[in-house]
């Protein structure tokens, strides 16, 4: 079933203020990081970023996730203190036909002489709010053991 | 011994998809699919067909080999999987036990025995394949399109064949005496309408990132071969017009030209990058199965030729083509699979450290051939060379970005590189 997103979320997509971070791994686990200001949601809930260059590692490690099955995860933070994470999987690479052409035009529009390497699409499967508030209210409940007594003390 | 490695090919032979998958889990299965699908071909269901659409997806063009129906019929030209990876394949009897397009619960589907492999695409159709040059012809004819470059054929013809030496697996004169006579397509092309229908592909947005071009061999000129050389400067400076750089990302596959050739390649026109395909890699094989090139270069001078291009054309940007499984073609071939792979990646090693790229095409034996009635090896033996060859290029850290799954899309070896 794919996961519906808030409206909260939906609209830090949305913001340019957001900060928006990709993180994938290559074939021996090692992860790699980076801002990706173009992630964003399609009309079908999916997220996509605009790979502009085809030699970048985090390009690499979407090829092999894609080939292997394995997760990828995105960081948004908002200005507001909005948090959160989303873990997906890559599970197209647009490279080519009408789609393509769309988003390879609008990108140089934005950006001058740049090229388009691909289009990523991931699949969220998993959506986590990041806010320490809500974090620490969660592991209050489930993990009560969790914390020092001196916290507790008269 | 012999009968244990006899015992051991048999067990691969009968490897299903899923079951090569598990024994190479360090290789893409989307790669490992295509390898199988190229190598059984496929088979288009009536539903499948019912969902083309002419207006946006690219139907069957002039290609340079024939199919395995040994038909030219509107059907599509070939499948996108989701990574972006090509599968050129071609519409192959039932008979012959192909993987099947199909649409299921409203998606384009491989399926084998009824199971959904994988979804795919058809190749969106590129903008210029309608309209035609200034010349009248069909710029489809002239240019064909991959989903990410431009291939031009500039003529179907093969010198090898003059006296029934072309090579064993190859189609060429056959197919296109029956695309010139079904689709009147040109014998040689001129390079004005190459010109004007690669400015015309080029009018479209982020479609192509590559120009490759081949055709038969010429023997004919002062030294062998010159004819052949002149026509492609012909054509690539046709091309080069277009470009407001001299250099522009293409490859010429070609016959194995001299350093005087090749400098006049490099030299007078915008080619990067060079490829003369040795086919296989075994001397004696070489000569049995490509007889022409035997009898005009010869499998030395030609291995010479290319490391001699590399100087020319730098690391990265020379390679040969292999007919992956050729090597194994009865009665002269390898009997054992696990003696052809080894054969073939130890001479692959020699040429890739000196820094020639070796990559190959998964060998159809196709109806217009001499090898048309043999079978081609197991998915295991395609998977372990994609693997060798790929691990060949990390060890040696060559580079294969001019014959890659972008701008070219039909060495499986070359997809694994999209990691390098
Ligand atoms: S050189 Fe060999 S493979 Fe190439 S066109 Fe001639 S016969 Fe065919």
């Amino acid at each position: 079933m794919s996961i519906i997103f808030s409206k909260e979320l939906v609209e830090l997509f949305a913001k340019k203020d957001t900060v928006k971070v990709l993180a994938t791994t290559d074939a021996k686990g090692m992860p790699h990081v980076v801002v990706k200001e173009s992630l964003q949601l399609n009309e079908s809930n999916q997220l996509i970023y605009f790979e502009l260059l085809e030699s970048s590692q985090t390009n690499k490690n979407m090829v092999h996730s894609i080939w292997f099955n394995r997760p990828v995860a995105v960081a948004l933070i908002g200005t507001g203190g909005e948090s959160y994470q989303i873990k997906g999987k890559p599970v197209k690479s647009i490279v080519s036909g009408l789609l393509f052409r769309d988003y390879y035009v609008k990108i140089r529009e934005q950006l001058g002489d740049v090229d388009l390497a691909a289009v990523w699409v991931i699949e969220p499967v998993e959506v986590i709010d990041q806010r320490f508030n809500i974090r620490s209210r969660e592991e209050e409940i489930r993990h009560p053991y969790f914390k020092h007594l001196d916290r507790l003390a008269k | 011994m012999a009968l244990a490695l006899q015992k051991e090919n048999e067990n691969q032979k009968n490897l299903s998809y899923f079951e090569v998958v598990r024994e190479h889990p360090d290789v893409s299965p989307l790669v490992i699919l295509k390898m199988d699908v190229q190598r059984r071909g496929v088979h288009y269901t009536k539903n499948a067909l019912s969902v083309v659409d002419e207006s946006v997806h690219q139907l069957r063009s002039p290609y340079i080999f024939g199919s395995r129906d040994a038909q030219i019929k509107p059907v599509p030209e070939s499948l996108l999987l989701p990574d972006g990876t090509s599968i050129i394949v071609d519409p192959t009897p039932l008979e012959q036990n192909p993987y099947i397009v199909d649409v299921i619960d409203g998606q384009l589907v491989l399926t084998d025995r009824g199971e959904i492999l994988e979804t795919v695409e058809y190749w969106p159709k590129p903008d210029f394949y309608d309209k035609r040059t200034s010349s009248g012809v069909l710029m489809s004819h002239i240019v064909s399109a991959r989903p990410q470059r431009l291939n031009i054929f500039q003529s179907g013809f093969c010198h090898f064949w003059a006296n029934d030496k072309g090579c064993r697996y190859c189609d060429i004169v056959n197919h296109f005496k029956q695309q010139r006579a079904e689709l009147g397509i040109p014998a040689k092309l001129n390079p004005q309408d190459v010109f004007e229908t690669v400015r015309e592909a080029l009018k479209q947005p982020g479609r192509f990132t590559g120009v490759c071009l081949t055709s038969g061999s010429d023997t004919r000129g002062a030294e062998p071969f010159d004819q052949e050389v002149d026509f492609y400067i012909e054509i690539l400076q046709a091309i080069g017009a277009n470009f407001k750089v001299k250099k522009f990302p293409s490859q010429l596959i070609a016959s194995a030209f001299t350093e005087k050739q090749l400098t006049r390649l490099y030299e007078e026109t915008g080619l990067t990058s060079y490829t003369a395909d040795l086919e296989v890699l075994h001397e004696e094989l070489f000569n049995w199965i490509c007889p022409g090139k035997a009898e005009w270069i010869g499998y030395r001078e030609w291995k010479n030729r290319l490391i001699r291009a590399v100087d020319i054309f730098g690391r990265g940007n020379v390679s040969t083509g292999i007919v992956g499984g050729v090597e194994t073609a009865k009665p002269k071939g390898f009997t054992s699979e696990e003696a052809a792979l080894q054969s073939t990646l130890t001479e692959a090693e020699d040429l890739i450290s000196q820094g020639v790229n070796v990559a190959f095409i998964v060998w159809v034996p196709r109806p217009g051939s001499y090898f048309r009635d043999q079978k081609n090896p197991s998915l295991d033996y395609f998977v372990r060379l994609a693997k060798g060859l790929h691990q060949l290029r990390v060890k040696y850290g060559l580079p294969i970005d001019f014959d890659d799954y972008r701008r070219c899309g039909n060495h499986p070896d070359t997809d694994l590189s999209r990691l390098l």
